[in-house]
This record gives C-alpha cells, structure tokens and sequence, in this order.
C-alpha cells in the first residue's frame, strides 16, 4: 500500500474510533481521574474541597470499620465465588447428561440469573422473615433444630451468610452456562480412551473433565471475583447491615458525616486490586 | 495376544438394527480388517469389541472369557481412535504411560516400555511436547505408541489414518503393517478405504448394511467377490457389469458372444437355467490386444470406441460402452491411445466373473485365484 492510503486508512481508523473513546473518556476515565482527585481533598457539602494530601488514605488506614469491611468482603468473596463455581460445575455436569425434558430443565436454571434484583429480595426477605418466614417455621416448628425463631437477616453475621447463599442462588447460572457450554465441546472419544485406560467415573472426571474446563473454571472464579468485589445492589437491598467494602463506601460517602474524599480513598484502593486481577485475567488466564 | 470371537452379535438402537447377528473369529495373532461404506456396522462392532457400546444380542469372546458385561480397561485392549483422542493437557510422554502407569506396571517397566514405543515410532525428540504443538502425522504415532505400550490381547483401530493427508496415509500404513508384523499383533481395523483393507489385512471382512458380505483373503475378496456389492466395493475403477442373455452356449451382450464353455469353472449345462446372467470383469484384466499374442483363452472385444481416455503416468483409464452400460478399461502406458479412436481389448476369460441377476450372488465358483 502506499503511504497515501496508510495514512487515509489510519485517519478513517481513528474516525471510527472517536466515539466509543469519547463515551468512554467521558463516562469511564473521567470519573476515575475525579475520582483520584477527590481523594486528596476534604470535600465540603457546599462544594469546597480543602486539600488535605494523604490524610484521608491515613485515616482510612487507621479506621477499624474499614478493616472490619475489608473481612467481611473476603469472607462474602471466598463463599460466593467457591459457591457458585461449584454448584454451577455440578449443575452443568448434570445438565450435559441425557434425560427427559433435558432442554426445558437447562432454561428453568437459568431463571434466578435473569429475574430482576429487587422482586427477588422481596422473596428471600420473606423466606427469612423472624414471623411469618418459611426458614424459622421449618427450623423451629417442623424439623425442632432450634427453640427460637432467629432474625437472620437481622444479625448482620447471619446476615452475611444469607447474602452469600443469595448471591450463589443468583449468580450460579451463569457459571454454569459457560462451563455447560465448554462441557459439551469436550470429544467423546477422550472419555472412550480414559475408560480404555482404566479410569473410572471419577478418574475420567479428574484427567478429562477438570483439564479441559481448567480455563473456563479460571475465567469464571476471576470474573466473579472481579464482579463481587464491587456487588452492591444484592447485599444493600437484602440486608444492608452487611458491610462489605462497596457498603462501607456507600455509607462514607452519603450518610451520617458525609466523607466524600474517604470514599473517593476507599475506591481508589479497590480501583487498584481491581486493575491487579484484571491484569492477572488478561495476562495469564485468556492465554492458557 | 488372544483371539477374537463375535458369536451372533446384534446390535440396535432403539428398534433400529445396525449390526445383524455378525459372526467372526479372528486368530491369535491375526490381523483382521472390517470395511464397508459409511453406516455398515463396521465402527460399531469394533466399539462392542472394545466395550464402548452395549451388546445388544450375542456373545464377545476375548481369549477364553466372554466379555459381554466387562468395562473396557477390563478387556486388555487397545485402541487407536480416528481423532487420535490424546489427552491435551498431558506430554506425549505422559500420554503414552498413562494407562501403563494405571495398570499397576513397575516404573522400570514404564521406562522401558516407553523407550521402546519412542524409538520405533521415532517419538523421542516429542516427548516433552503436548499434543497441540504435533502435527497430525506425529500425533497419530502418538496415539499408536500409546496403544502399543499397552501388553494388550487385541488391538482396535478406529479409522486411525483418515484424517492424514494421502502421502502420510500411504507411510503410516506401511508403518502399521510392519509393527503389526514386528509384534505379531491380534489386531481388528476399521476402515473404509479398500486401499487400507486390502494391504493390511491377513483377513478382510466386507459389511454393509450391518451383515458381513463376505470375510476372505483380499486376493479372494478381489478375484472372488460373492457378490456385486463386494465386487464393486473392493477394486478401483470398480468392476464393470453387464448384463447378458445366454443363448446357445453363449453370453451375448452387445453384440459380442462369449462362449461359456471357455469361462473358469462353468460349462454350459451350469446356466441351463438362466436367461440372463451379470458379466463381471474388472478393468484392471483388461489389455489392448495389439499386445497379446492371440490363446485359447483370450477373448476379444473388437470395435470399441474409446469415449475418454485418463493418463495417470504408468496407468490409463479408458472409458467406453458396452451398448448402453459404460465400462472402464485399465491399460498402461504401452499403449497409445486417444479419445474417439477404435481399438480391441482382449480380456482373460478366467478372470471374467458371473453374478445373478436377481440375487447379485457369484454364480458357481467362477474365477480363479
């Protein structure tokens, strides 16, 4: 090609380009960059910032609710994501097996992903409600494991554990639609050879399965990471008493003393972790 | 090694019967090929054998135990698949011990076993590589080496060369007739190029349909075939077949009267009760009769118009008609010929074949081996 049309094509390029990187600058990068700003400044409700260096990273660094909520976002990590990557690997293995209406139980799976935050909460505020929720009637009144009807949504670290089992309810489908789809790309025959070889259900389970979903299993449990470290809607409207690091930020910035340049800190530190894993997703799981 | 016993094996899919009570024994030591077109049992049997699928009706015989109800690895097999089926995330080292290790074997057992494979299919210097980095030539050693490091009483191949390129076919199947040889394998192959049936079998079975046509020598598979299906399956160009009235002690057929009497193995009295019969003669018997020396048992086909000749280098392919039906004649490169010229093909009358025209079966024993 000539330079002439190298450099039409790299014009037309750029053209093409403009918009998306507008948006983004506008809606992504300039944010961000504000965002940084702030963290440096006491930010008055009338709009004045004072400028006040490290000071509110130091005093985030020396607050306890900010530890508290730094363990609990690593407990609501650790069981979510486990959770949902290994109900989801077991409901695709089950799914990948033939059997009657096979096609209408891989859809109804998938409903909890698709039904909308809010009228779900609803429900699984009901199921634990201390009166009149199914939870306490079946722990107290049929199975009698417990004398008293508990406030599980209540006591924030019950609380903790029914937004975990929330958010593996929800969100395990779509672990399961990337496994389920990786699952049926596996070729029979390798099955057929395991079993030659001698493996058994387990072993072909073990040499088979788990190497060839090794990638999906890894993109799945990142991104979930990723995706849970800044879930906010599910666990603030379920039970917002738990203060996992978005909470923690949202309560800094819009209630009580409002601390907008201590948010804008916190975010700034989970900004990083986050540019971390997804450096780590990028350089090493989609090159496996 | 062991041998290898089908009795009355049937195999169905729901009411769909795909194999029909198939019978075959094959030797200790014995290298045995089932062919057949798409569809004709051929895979499936071979995957009863293995324990891959269910035996829907009949008895699998490995050595002295019937294997109906064992899993596969408790059979002793082998088997090479036609997508060479290694494990991605493993070595070729790895890939080739896998089963070795599984079976119990000693490490100095392992080692020695591997040593062994690497160095007759040259694998040494992949090792260490996965399979994805292979190409499919050595892939498919692969895939045999880890068949052979296995003691194994029998032998499967699953198509093993049909996704290799044909100069790779034509050297992978020399390779699998010497170690087959070497190790005095029993050994069943599936495959639908006669090619590789025809050259790597001690016995080769011809199935369509889910029955055995015919299970013979190839030299009897090619100049006994016991049916036109056979005939035409095995052998390229296929045979040509025309049909022809008996008359007087002769086959007339475009104009051209053979006498029966001068067919191997037929005299006139044989096709007392025919009408019509089917002349079989396959275009490799065949020759241009400017060289032969007129015999006794030559016949010659005078006046025929060549529609297309096709060079090949030593081989040419001659298309032309028998009234209506069209022939091939297989000649080599002795003869100079062009399209639209008329010449004379003489043919071996102990080769010429005759088949039932309602049946397809050979008639009488015709043909000589």
């Amino acid at each position: 090609m000539s330079s002439v049309l190298i450099k039409n094509e790299a014009r037309l390029g750029l053209k093409l380009v403009a918009p998306a990187v507008g948006i983004i600058g506008l809606l992504v990068i300039y944010p961000i960059l504000f965002n940084v700003y702030l963290s440096f400044f006491d930010v008055q409700l009338n709009g004045t910032k004072i400028f006040v260096g490290f000071d509110n990273y130091s005093e985030l660094l020396g607050n306890p609710r900010y530890y508290n909520s730094i363990g609990i976002s690593v407990v609501y990590l650790l069981g979510t994501v486990t959770g949902t990557t290994v109900l989801g690997l077991a409901a695709a293995i089950l799914m990948n097996q033939e059997f009657h209406f096979r096609n209408l139980a891989r859809g109804l799976i998938l409903l909890p992903y698709f039904a909308p935050v809010i009228s779900v909460v609803f429900g699984w505020q009901f199921i634990f409600d201390p009166v009149n929720g199914i939870y306490n009637h079946v722990m107290v009144d049929v199975l009698h494991l417990s004398d008293t009807r508990e406030n599980m949504i209540g006591d924030p670290d019950s609380a903790l554990f029914v937004v975990i089992l929330f958010d593996i309810w929800k969100h395990f489908p779509i672990a399961y639609l990337l496994l389920l789809a990786k699952l049926q790309s596996v070729p029979k025959d390798l099955y057929e050879a395991a079993a030659i070889d001698g493996q058994n259900a387990w072993g072909r389970f073990w040499h088979v399965t788990l190497p060839e979903l090794k990638f999906v299993i890894a993109t799945v449990v990142l991104l979930r990471i990723i995706w849970n470290l800044n879930r906010f809607e599910d666990v603030f409207l379920l039970a917002p008493n738990v203060e996992t690091l978005p909470i923690f930020t949202y309560y800094q910035a819009f209630s009580g003393v409002v601390d907008q340049g201590g948010a804008a800190a916190i975010s700034v530190i989970q900004l990083l972790v986050l540019v971390g894993l997804i450096w780590l997703y990028v350089r090493k799981v989609l090159k496996w | 090694m062991s041998s290898v016993i089908l009795r009355n094996v049937c195999k169905s899919y729901g009411n769909l019967p795909i194999v029909k009570s198939l019978n075959l024994e094959v030797k200790d030591g014995e290298f045995v090929v089932l062919v057949g077109p798409s569809g004709c049992g051929k895979s499936t049997t071979l995957r009863m054998v293995a324990g891959l699928e269910d035996i829907t009706q009949g008895d699998v015989h490995i050595g002295d135990q019937v294997v109906n109800d064992l899993p596969p690895h408790k059979r002793n097999i082998a088997m090479v698949f036609q997508n060479y089926a290694l494990y991605p995330h493993m070595s070729v080292r790895e890939n080739i011990v896998f089963g070795l290790k599984k079976s119990g074997a000693d490490a100095t057992t392992i080692a020695s076993k591997l040593a062994d494979v690497s160095e007759m299919l040259k694998l040494n210097e992949y090792l260490d590589r996965k399979p994805a980095d292979l190409s499919g030539g050595q892939r498919q050693r692969v895939a045999m080496g880890r068949a052979l490091a296995r003691d194994a009483d029998v032998y499967l191949f699953d198509e093993p060369l049909s996704n290799l390129d044909a100069k790779l076919r034509h050297h992978m199947r020399t390779e699998i007739a010497r170690i087959q040889h070497q190790y005095n394998m029993t050994a069943i192959y599936v495959t639908h190029d006669q090619v590789e049936a025809m050259t790597l079998g001690d016995r080769v079975v011809v199935m369509r349909d889910g029955i055995v046509e015919q299970v013979g020598t190839p030299m009897e598979i090619y100049l006994q075939p016991s049916s036109t299906f056979v005939a035409t399956f095995i052998g390229s160009p296929a045979m040509n077949l025309i049909e022809a009235q008996v008359e007087d002690g002769e086959l007339v057929f475009s104009g051209y009267r053979i006498p029966i009497s001068k067919i191997a193995n037929t005299s006139e009295a044989d096709l007392q009760v025919y009408r019509k019969v089917l002349v079989g003669i396959r275009p490799d018997f065949f020759e241009d009769s400017q060289l032969t020396s007129p015999s006794d048992h030559l016949f010659e086909f005078g006046s025929v118009k060549v529609d297309l000749v096709e060079n090949l280098g030593f081989d040419k392919e001659i298309t032309f008609k028998f009234g209506q039906e069209e022939a091939k004649a297989r000649l080599d490169l002795r003869s100079h010929i062009v399209r639209e010229q008329v010449i004379s093909l003489s043919v071996d009358l102990n080769r010429v074949l005759l088949f039932d025209t309602s049946s397809q079966g050979m008639l009488l024993n015709a043909g000589s081996l």
